[in-house]
């Protein structure tokens, strides 16, 4: 429980040492300097959700003010109409209607990746841009102001009204970026194939970010038709969003305490500026050449502070616990008959056939080349075009995506690292495993192939460590069938018998069923009940053991392969 | 309806033209460059700062601004190809979206934001077709288009450099293995580019209105034509750009339509977008 | 917690920054411009400062200098108003003169109005600024102007067909509309064709040129910033249609708009909304041209605005007797007598008005093909005609 209390507590404290600070500043600072702070607290609203799009889920989005734009219409519109509810209602209808908005502009963009985002949200921005200087806001013409709510109509007022949104959205943040939502969008910014490959939709995981990002862009606009009396274009221009896109990327902004020092900047540099006398367009220059320098460099203002010193964590090599009761191996789980698989005139698969045990581990072995990481990618939905039949419990998998594969208890890892370094491992394992988990039964998961601690962030965790977790993440889903692509590529070879030793325990620790594709002959002959050989994409052989490694033609395949290797 | 259609092919050539030089640099550098139009629009400024403040001669000036306007491409290839070699598409154009905040800026501060007094190079209709008037600035943009599509095209597939460039683009690694000296070919694309971009801001700038945020801006309908050829096939990206300056031009007769003029390119964009992405695809090979 | 810690700072620093005027001397006045961004206007506050700098180097007024804030508002709204704040609320200002930017009346004009605090506006733009008790631009305005050109056009060139190409930024279009129906009020004369779907700050115009021609249209009048006209222009030239004659605006009235233009098809005609500063040699600029050479300051319209705001304001302020405050500043602007200037058609008064939209004449100039240079083009004022 007191961990509990908290992971809670903390955020609840700084959010009332905001609202404080907030209060102070309202009544402390000269009205001049409330004014460029309510312009300050806007920017961050609008900040905070580009946090989400760009900083978080990876993608580039050049348009925030044009959802700001939207948000100030819904206002707008609601005020000159005087809708029930008031501004606090109006506001927050402005945020969903840009939610709404975003939704409907992702949606075709999100079908391909990254940089087309970028281009539509680009030509989105551009276009409201000029429609919004031709048709207006409502009430503009007419000059009807928007009114503030009730108490907090003097400046200082709406100063801290600001604030109060502000940090709401904040806790709002916060706790989305702890929620599934949260880990998906850290996981689909690192790799979309892991994020499916964990039963999640990439699809969803982007448009909830996209959405997510719009409302508050929204909720920002909203709050700029209040703090000026009239919503104008001029507030959400292209080169307007452009500037906020590369602060956002420059300051690190998916981490809440930048965003608000990207808003700090947001209006301190044109103020830094104006007392030195120095032309307003510089403060643009400045932050298109900061933008630059941190994408070449990688990095931000975010990770610059909080750069940690320290070595990788590597996994502890720790005594393999006893072995529980073995389990009986049963019936075949998953059955694959005739898999064939060509790229243009080459053929990757042909004609594969096997059957993997109930509680068995089927070892995949063969030369480089032969096809075991294109039969893992067959299995779990990545390569649709494939001939031949997959069945799961005699249930034919054909046409089902990597994500429906994943709830239906098939799982994967990769042979390269796809483990999303902003998370924790806690986070990551909880966001693989989909279902509710007890922190015991992950620390014991944990601590049984010797990974770090639940709370070490993923970034401290060295490669080997981070294949490990991802093992243990899966497994934790308690899938019928768990395919391995070479899990132990990343240890050192001297650990690769304690990790085989572990992951004989498996089934029984598990209720799971194996298939490892694997290079080191040792692991195999360790783990494996059964073997299958492939070469050149066919199966050379298949069976127990002992037998197939006998085998001449798998000696001669396989043995002269690593010979040379 | 047909003499608005027309009117839009000046337009659409200058599209057409940086949707080009939008698809070369998305094939062989793997970047999509936002700051391509915002790098042509400097070098043509440049080239008017040249003739008002040292006197050369127009002819010299323009050469000069097409030039400088190459030069600062390469300068930006140079960054993109010395601090992000290894990084992906993504990455690469969000730099370029922070350089066109940065070019739009420092022109404005360069230059300002009046009128550049540009002495046209060509100006005046070149012919009539049925009393439908053809000026001279869209024959040369359109054949500029045509041309360097072209010329591309030969490049690309005829000659020793062209097979390097796409081995370069296609197989990277194999390429650089190969002895391809990647780094000065990639920076020789985005040179040639921005050469390019220049070239056609130079022709279309003075018969036009040229305050930079509008000539920055033309990045959005190229990369809508751009995005016809998928951002792989010129002569998607050329009709692209043609259409899209003709269609333009047409609905801007129509007062009912001119709110939908604005959106054009981004409705070609969406439609493009769901009609190339019926299926699924990942993001990395495996 | 670190970034919350440097933000603190980073506010410190700025707030540090912010001196407070005591009850000392000098006068504070303040204005509002836009310096940065897609369209600035400079010159009128800089006009104004020379003004002031010339009074003070006088000994300034009763003893008391002048001193000058000007803010950038760069086009943003919010920016717009944080900078009336900063002048009207933090510096204490006992006016705003020679004022010049897009969008400032329309967002501060109720602050003004709060605060009792006037503005002689330089050159005001929006609706706003000739719509509001406490602003009295001493230009003529773009509405006006429009109809200035209109007359010009059908009255003295007796242009039949004039179309009229609207670019609407903003909540402009009524008032171009009652300045549109003023000329048919005084001339019985319609327009052949409105078009107001014309972009602000597009690239290429050719498509509604062409429109404009397929209409008939023998003359064309527009509202553009200079970027947008010589676009315009130039499409025109790229048709061929070399018989058609321009009625613009001041807004397109400069030095350097006459250089960006080399073909002007029938001519480009502009009522002036102060006399001709093209006109080198005029006795009416004499004053308003050395200072502004002196100084190094552009001649443009512009300047002409903000060298006025400021004399009519140091006249007023002159006059002054005892404490010079806000509320005396107001006041005298308020009941100030008429003060003629040999630049304007129309003596200038503050005055009680709900609205201050007063000066109606313009000194119509001409830009002929291939001159690069503008001429009078009149020999006295032209007036819209009072009902």
């Amino acid at each position: 429980m007191p961990r509990v209390d908290r992971r809670f507590a903390l955020p609840l404290l700084l959010a009332v040492l905001a609202l404080v600070l907030g209060w102070g500043l309202s009544v402390g600072l000269s009205g001049y300097f409330v004014y460029l702070g309510m312009s300050a607290v806007v920017a961050c609203v609008a900040i905070l959700g580009l946090g989400v799009v760009t900083g978080s889920a990876g993608m580039i989005s050049l348009c925030q003010l044009t959802f700001g734009a939207v948000g100030a219409w819904v206002v707008s519109a609601l005020n000159l109409v005087d809708a029930p509810g008031g501004f606090l209602v109006w506001l927050l209808l402005g945020g969903l209607a840009a939610g709404v908005v975003g939704l409907v502009v992702g949606l075709p963009a999100l079908r391909l990746r990254g940089v087309n985002l970028a281009v539509v949200t680009l030509g989105l921005a551009a276009a409201a841009d000029v429609t919004l200087v031709q048709i207006q806001f409502p009430g503009a013409t007419e000059g009807v102001a928007v009114q503030r709510p009730g108490p907090f109509t003097s400046d200082r007022a709406y100063f801290l009204l600001c604030v109060i949104v502000l940090v709401l959205c904040c806790l709002a943040v916060h706790l989305l970026h702890r929620s599934r939502w949260g880990s998906a969008w850290k996981s689909v910014a690192f790799s979309e194939r892991a994020t499916a490959a964990a039963g999640a939709s990439v699809r969803t995981s982007k448009l909830t970010a996209f959405a997510v990002g719009a409302a508050l862009g929204g909720i920002s606009g909203g709050l700029v038709t209040g703090q000026v009396g009239l919503a104008f274009p001029a507030s959400f221009t292209t080169i307007q969003s452009l500037a906020l896109y590369v602060l956002a990327v420059m300051s690190g902004a998916h981490l809440i305490d930048m965003a608000v020092f990207g808003a700090v900047l947001w209006v301190a540099v044109p103020e830094l500026l104006k007392r030195w006398g120095v032309p307003q367009d510089w403060g643009f220059v400045v932050f298109g050449l900061f933008g630059v320098q941190a994408l070449a460099s990688g990095t931000n203002l975010g990770l610059l502070l909080r750069r940690r010193t320290g070595n990788e964590i590597a996994p502890v090599a720790a005594e393999v616990p006893p072995a529980p009761e073995p389990v009986p191996i049963g019936g075949p789980v998953l059955t694959v008959r005739g898999l064939s698989v060509h790229f243009g005139h080459v053929t990757a698969l042909s004609d594969v056939d096997l059957d993997l045990p109930e509680h068995g581990v089927l070892g995949v072995i063969g030369p480089n080349g032969a096809g075991k990481s294109t039969l893992i990618d067959v299995l779990s939905g990545f390569l649709p075009r494939a001939e031949g039949s997959v069945t799961l419990d005699g249930r034919s998998l054909a046409g089902l995506a990597p994500t429906r594969r994943a709830r239906l208890s098939l799982r994967r890892t990769f042979q390269q690292d796809r483990v999303p370094p902003g998370l924790t491992v806690a986070a990551y394992v909880r966001f693989v495993a989909r279902r509710r988990l007890r922190g015991e039964e992950i620390a014991e998961a944990l601590a049984f192939f010797g990974c770090p601690p639940a709370d070490t962030p993923l970034a401290r965790v060295d490669v080997g460590a981070r294949r490990l977790v991802e093992v243990v993440g899966h497994l934790l889903a308690r899938p019928r069938v768990l395919l391995l692509d070479e899990p132990a590529a990343g240890l050192p070879h001297e650990e690769h018998l304690a990790f085989g030793r572990r992951l004989r325990q498996v089934p029984a620790r598990f209720g799971v069923s194996v298939l490892l594709v694997e290079h080191d002959l040792d692991l195999v002959r360790a783990v494996c009940d059964t073997i299958t050989v492939l070469d050149f994409g066919r199966v050379l052989a298949s069976g127990p053991q002992a037998q197939v490694l006998a085998d001449p033609a798998v000696l001669k395949a396989y043995m002269g392969e690593t010979e040379l290797a | 309806m047909l003499q608005g259609a027309l009117a839009g092919l000046a337009a659409g050539g200058l599209y057409a033209v940086l949707a080009v030089c939008l698809t070369l640099m998305s094939r062989l550098v793997r970047v999509v460059n936002f700051a391509q139009a915002a790098t042509g629009m400097v070098g043509s400024y440049l080239a008017v700062w040249l003739v008002v403040h040292t006197g050369l001669p127009e002819w010299a000036a323009t050469l000069g601004g097409i030039l400088l306007g190459a030069g600062l491409s390469a300068g930006l290839g140079w960054i993109v190809c010395t601090w992000l070699a290894e990084t992906d598409t993504g990455t690469r154009s969000a730099v370029t979206a922070a350089v066109l905040l940065l070019l739009i800026s420092l022109s404005f501060i360069l230059f300002g934001n009046k009128p550049q007094p540009f002495r046209p190079v060509l100006a005046g209709p070149a012919f009539q077709v049925g009393g439908v008037v053809v000026s001279q600035v869209t024959v040369a943009t359109v054949g500029l288009a045509v041309l360097v599509a072209l010329a591309c095209r030969l490049l690309l597939g005829r000659t020793a450099v062209g097979v390097r460039l796409r081995a370069l683009s296609e197989r990277p690694t194999t390429a650089e293995l190969l002895g391809i000296p990647a780094k000065p070919l990639s920076i020789a694309v985005w040179a040639g580019t921005g050469l390019v971009a220049t070239l056609a801001i130079s022709v279309v700038a003075p018969s036009q209105s040229n305050d930079p945020t509008s000539l920055a801006m033309l990045v959005v309908p190229a990369s809508a034509a751009a995005l016809l050829g998928g951002f792989r096939r010129l002569d998607l990206a050329v009709g692209g750009g043609l259409v899209l300056g003709v269609v333009e031009g047409a609905v801007a007769q129509s007062d009912h339509l001119s709110l939908v003029r604005y959106f054009l390119p981004l409705l070609f964009i969406v439609a493009l977008l769901l009609w190339s992405q019926r299926k699924e695809v990942w993001d990395a090979a495996r | 917690m670190r970034a919350g810690v440097a933000a603190l700072a980073a506010v410190a620093l700025l707030a540090s920054g912010c001196a407070t005027s005591g009850s000392g001397d000098p006068i504070v006045v303040g204005s509002v411009n836009a310096l940065s961004g897609a369209a600035t206007f400079p010159e009128a506050s800089q006009a104004a400062r020379a003004v002031f700098d010339a009074a003070n180097a006088q000994g300034g007024v009763n003893g008391r200098k002048i001193e000058y804030k000007v803010v950038d508002d760069k086009g943003d709204p919010a920016a717009a108003a944080a900078a009336a704040r900063e002048i009207v609320g933090g510096d204490n200002a006992v006016a705003l003169v020679g004022s010049s930017s897009l969008i400032e009346c329309e967002i501060n004009a109720k602050y003004y109005e709060q605060q009792q605090v006037l503005s002689v506006q330089g050159i005001g733009v929006d609706p706003a600024c000739f719509a509001s008790p406490n602003i009295a631009p001493v230009n003529v305005g773009p509405f006006h102007d429009m109809t200035l050109t209109l007359l010009y056009g059908s009255e003295v060139l007796h242009l039949q067909d004039i179309c009229a190409l609207l670019e609407i930024a903003g909540n402009t279009l009524p008032a171009y509309q009652a300045a549109i129906d003023e000329w048919s009020r005084i001339t019985g004369k319609k327009l052949r064709y409105v078009d107001a779907t014309v972009p602000y700050g597009g690239s290429d115009y050719t498509s509604y040129i062409v429109k404009a021609r397929a209409a008939g249209c023998k003359a064309i009048t527009v509202n553009p910033v200079e970027p947008d006209s010589v676009g315009q222009l130039k499409a025109a030239q790229a048709q061929g249609w070399t018989d058609l004659t321009w009625l613009l605006l001041t807004s397109v009235y400069s030095e350097n708009y006459a250089k960006a233009v080399s073909e002007a098809g029938a001519g480009v005609y502009v009522p002036a909304e102060f006399y001709p500063f093209t006109d080198s040699v005029s006795q009416q600029t004499k004053a308003w041209r050395d200072l502004m050479t002196s100084k190094h300051i552009p001649l443009t319209s512009f300047s002409q605005g903000g060298y006025l705001a400021a004399t009519y304001f140091l006249d007023v302020l002159r006059g002054i007797k005892g404490e010079i405050t806000r509320e005396s500043v107001t006041a005298a602007l308020r009941g100030m007598k008429p003060i003629s200037d040999p630049m304007v058609g129309t003596p200038y008064a503050f005055g009680t008005g709900k609205a201050h939209h007063d000066n109606t004449a313009g000194w119509p100039v001409k830009l002929a093909s291939g001159t690069n240079k503008w001429e009078p083009a009149a020999s006295d004022w032209l007036r819209i005609p009072k009902n």
